[in-house]
């Protein structure tokens, strides 16, 4: 994602920021549903892709959507994802794991495009299971932002995690 | 050297719990077994072009596979001959030579040392670059695509040591153009064994109506329907679980290759089509493996759902970790846009978050972390389940099964783990191959399993 438009003013980036933290707090308070139905567009593309390491000489292309991803999600693939964790019967998750999201870096972009925001964000996603298991997680994210009325709305992310290999038994998160 | 001989108990289908956790077991286990088996190194279609390259491991020896100017594949390892630095550290690329970061010294993608700095000045022409090019992996070869390496040359060849397998693979590494693995692998790790994850694919039916239940009832189809909702249908109608020499084996439900695809339309539609080609070449059964779902292990650590179409090596890190490594299974004939609808489904299900791997990752280190404790690992597994109702099957090679949900396959797979650790070399290993199942199975065992007139009238 190019750098587009205009810094955005302060009170408007002070709105973002605080959708972020609401996020966040969502997410750590494990209620999911309530975070998709009210902070994602039904449009949304929801993108974690699968990077290699390459050498700087390398000139092949970097990956698209169509190369596939760790997640590559519709609205209707994170309505599964939750669903399944609604079901009662997700064992890894009973008892439940912490996890806490902290999200830094924002810069919120008008772009040219009416009503929506471009805007980057750093993540450090830190999980903690059973009696000792800890895991961190870090990288940024890409995102486009629909405004609705006094409300925004996640239309793209990208999430560009900074490891190679998931130094984590799994990512049945969300970034 | 350990004393590996009461690990394995065949008769009564149990293990140490030892063979989860003890460095000693495992540093054995990388001299008999990974030293002496084809492990996969990847796949055809990743390296298509001369001078591509990909980095990948053999138990925990770094190496790389480099496509040659004549086509051919080559194995190295990634380290250079001089003090043995890793010469490559890209996963993947194109390249004319591999140049060592440490002093410069570069291979060419045949492994030649072809160029050392100051060669005249240093080494006053003294040095035999004739003999220090990087250590080449003794056997490499493929099979159907699928491109293994070995470390010792008194292997038995790729298709010997496939064997049986080969063919119930060919079902689908056969038919529909041949198969491929696309995309870049997603690279975790898990903190296990290597073998849980192994053991888990090669013959764990029965973990699914358990382990999986959440992600099925979402799923929904027909494993949705049996496992997560209770509609369980009758087992000997169900499927089969067959092992065959050397450890590989694999279970398979038939006719719901699908199953984990939540809009299989196109996926089914592409099956149907190529289903005669599979039967005109191998039979009516091999139809019935190709439209079935299996869960699959090829010795000693690389795994695959077929239908599900994920495909997976389990790479060893010490005895107490390992990293998985997962690619899209597809066949070649398959439009573009199938192949991206099949891997978004694999990787929905069974990638880095994917809704049933995620669910078995916490049982394979737990498995794995509960032997830390000494008295615990005095104790034994248990992997009896349906022993003594398996056996030779009139129409199917392999020991068979009576049902989809048993551990045969586990068996098949320790008890080829336990005669690698023990045996002194191959010659030791081929001596028993045309009397395995009769060591196993005694005379007469004949699997329930139905013939194939029977299994057709069922489904």
């Amino acid at each position: 994602m190019a750098e587009q438009g205009v810094l955005a003013t302060l009170e408007l980036a002070y709105q973002i920021e605080q959708f972020y933290n609401r996020e966040a707090r969502l997410m750590n308070q494990r209620q999911h549903r309530q975070w998709l139905e009210s902070m994602v567009h039904p449009d949304v593309h929801y993108w974690l892709p699968i990077t290699e390491v390459r050498f700087t000489r390398d000139k092949r292309p970097a990956p698209t959507p169509d190369d596939g991803g760790i997640f590559n999600d519709s609205y209707s693939d994170l309505d599964d994802r939750i669903k399944r964790l609604e079901t009662g019967m997700v064992w890894m998750e009973d008892p439940p794991s912490k996890i806490r999201h902290l999200i830094s870096n924002v810069e919120v972009f008008i772009t040219d495009q009416e009503q929506q925001l471009s805007v980057y964000s750093n993540f450090h996603i830190y999980r903690n299971r059973r009696q000792r298991e800890e895991t961190n997680l870090v990288g940024g994210r890409e995102d486009i932002l629909v405004r609705e009325g006094d409300e925004f709305k996640i239309l793209k992310r990208k999430i560009n995690l900074d490891m190679r290999v998931v130094l984590d038994k799994n990512l049945y998160i969300f970034f | 050297m350990v004393n590996v001989d009461s690990l394995i108990d065949l008769d009564k289908a149990v293990q140490s719990k030892q063979v989860f956790w003890d460095q000693d077991i495992y540093d054995q286990e990388m001299e008999n077994i990974f030293g002496r088996s084809w492990l996969f190194l990847t796949h055809e279609s990743q390296i298509p072009e001369p001078g591509d390259f990909f980095t990948t491991f053999m138990g925990e020896d770094p190496i790389i596979v480099a496509r040659q100017k004549d086509g051919s594949v080559k194995a190295f390892i990634n380290s250079c001959t001089h003090r043995g630095n890793q010469v490559c550290h890209a996963d993947s690329g194109n390249t004319r030579s591999f140049v060592c970061s440490y002093h410069g010294w570069a291979f060419g993608i045949d492994g030649s040392l072809a160029g050392v700095p100051l060669e005249t000045e240093v080494y006053y022409n003294q040095l035999d670059k004739d003999s220090m090019g990087l250590r080449e992996v003794a056997l490499v070869d493929d099979y159907r695509g699928f491109i293994f390496g070995c470390f010792d040359e008194k292997a038995p060849a790729l298709v010997e040591w496939l064997g049986e397998m080969a063919w119930y693979m060919d079902s689908w590494a056969n038919s529909g153009g041949g198969a491929e693995l696309i995309g870049t692998p997603m690279k975790t790790i898990l903190k296990c064994n290597w073998k849980v994850p192994t053991e888990n694919f090669v013959g764990d039916g029965y973990h699914i109506t358990w382990t999986h239940v959440a992600a099925l009832q979402i799923i929904g189809g027909p494993l949705g329907s049996a496992f997560g909702a209770g509609d369980m249908p009758p087992l000997e109608d169900m499927g089969a679980q067959i092992t065959t020499r050397h450890g590989h084996g694999f279970g398979v439900i038939w006719d719901v290759g699908h199953a984990i695809h939540r809009n299989p339309q196109n996926y089914v539609e592409f099956q149907q089509q190529t289903l005669p080609e599979v039967i005109e070449k191998q039979g009516e059964w091999a139809g019935k493996m190709y439209t079935g779902h299996w869960n699959a292990s090829l010795f000693p650590n690389c795994s695959f759902l077929y239908g599900t179409n994920t495909f997976k090596v389990w790479h060893p890190k010490g005895p107490h970790e390992i990293e998985v490594w997962t690619w899209t299974l597809v066949q070649k004939n398959m439009s573009p846009e199938l192949k991206r609808e099949i891997q978004k489904e694999a990787i929905m299900s069974f990638g880095t978050a994917g809704t049933l791997e995620s669910d078995d990752g916490e049982n394979m280190e737990t498995c794995t972390r509960t032997n830390r404790g000494f008295q615990t690992r005095k104790g034994t597994m248990n992997a009896s389940m349906g022993l003594g109702v398996e056996g030779r099957h009139p129409e199917l090679p392999g020991v068979v099964g009576s049902n989809f949900i048993g551990e045969t396959s586990y068996r098949g797979f320790y008890r080829f783990w336990d005669e690698m650790m023990r045996a002194a070399d191959w010659d030791d290993v081929i001596k028993n191959d045309n009397t395995w199942v009769d060591q196993w199975l005694g005379e007469g065992a004949v699997s329930k399993l139905p013939a194939l007139d029977a299994a057709f009238k069922a489904a």
